[in-house]
């Protein structure tokens, strides 16, 4: 083993991917001291939701949101945050060799020992699913060693079958002690949550409506040969 | 952003008539268009809330949109209208400014 930082790379689309989808385990290893740096495509300026009641427009959308994302990292411990300035909703269409050519560029650059990102197909929103699929090309063009992992929603892997998986592809994450810090990144991301009364419930309440686990499938060698409740 | 007044936001609306305009329109959850530059003829304004509006551009062109509920002149004069539900989420945008909205 070696003794320098441990480090993990996560590359999403949108601001609140970090946070909803696997907000514990980003906070459990954030705690444990592995050093996190956070891709978001997008700064989701194309959302839907503006406030409960509204108060932003689509022009004011993009700049909330990165400073609701930025407080949700220091909540999580998520050191490290890039953008990659592409409008929201048009990631599929951005060119997908320059794209993974400048993922595989940053996974150069912070030599993680784990990457996450979304599945190219069960990801869910056309956004999710280019930036999961130039994250996997790019990183096949470093040729490195990483363990790749796609996050998923809920726990909607507890029960592999259902996508073609087995339990032996899912790693399962306990974040039961870290749901105050994901908790706290849900109410970062305002503008999103104002309209989901239970986020706003007292703590307690609210951090029972969040699972004991974060699913993850894994996404090739590297990371199957890892312990199912551990990504590293 | 603001409940529309149908006589506030035509009088907005008498600035941009008659100029070259770049418009961002979107219905949500379905389309949008960012940018296209038009020369805006004719505005309305109708209905009784939620409100109808209406462009006519380029002698030959309509733009029409529904469900607009807010409005609001932002800081670099740009007229801002956007239709919300009654918890916050935008159906639809109607945006207009003489220089052309951020890519």
């Amino acid at each position: 083993m070696s003794t320098s930082t441990r480090k993990l790379l996560a590359v999403f689309a949108h601001p609140d991917d970090e946070s909803f989808i696997c907000g514990g385990t980003l906070a459990k290893y954030a705690s444990s001291g592995v050093e996190i740096t956070l891709v978001s495509a997008t700064r989701g300026e194309m959302g839907r939701r503006m406030g409960n009641p509204p108060y932003l427009n689509r022009e004011t959308m993009a700049a909330a949101r990165e400073l609701e994302l930025r407080e949700a990292c220091k909540c999580l411990g998520v050191q490290h945050l890039q953008f990659f300035d592409i409008r929201d909703k048009t990631v599929e269409f951005v060119d997908p060799d320059q794209l993974s050519d400048r993922i595989a560029g940053l996974i150069r650059e912070v030599d993680p020992d784990v990457i996450l990102t979304f599945h190219e197909q069960w990801g869910g929103h056309p956004d999710h699913c280019a930036i999961g699929k130039a994250t996997a090309e790019a990183l096949a063009r470093t040729g490195l060693k990483k363990a790749l992992y796609y996050i998923s929603f809920g726990d909607s892997l507890a029960y592999p079958e259902s996508f073609g998986y087995t339990r032996e592809d899912i790693s399962q994450i306990n974040i039961s002690k870290f749901k105050k810090a994901k908790l706290a990144a849900f109410r970062a991301h305002r503008c999103q949550t104002e309209m989901d009364e239970w986020v706003w419930l007292p703590d307690k309440q609210a951090m029972n409506r969040l699972g004991d686990y974060e699913y993850f499938i894994r996404g090739n060698e590297e990371a199957l040969r890892r312990d199912r409740s551990d990504l590293f | 952003m603001n409940p529309i007044i149908q006589s506030e936001v035509e009088e907005l609306l008498r600035a941009f008539v008659g100029e070259e305009i770049h418009v961002h329109s979107e219905a949500t959850s379905y389309v949008f268009v960012r940018n296209f530059k038009l020369k805006l003829t004719q505005a309305f304004v109708a209905g009784e809330g939620p409100f109808r509006v209406a462009f006519r551009f380029d002698h030959i062109g309509w733009l029409r949109m529904e469900a607009l509920t807010h409005y609001e002149l932002d800081h670099e004069d740009r007229l801002l209208l956007a239709g919300y539900d009654d918890r916050g989420r935008m159906n639809v945008a109607l945006h207009l400014g003489k220089e052309p909205f951020a890519e």
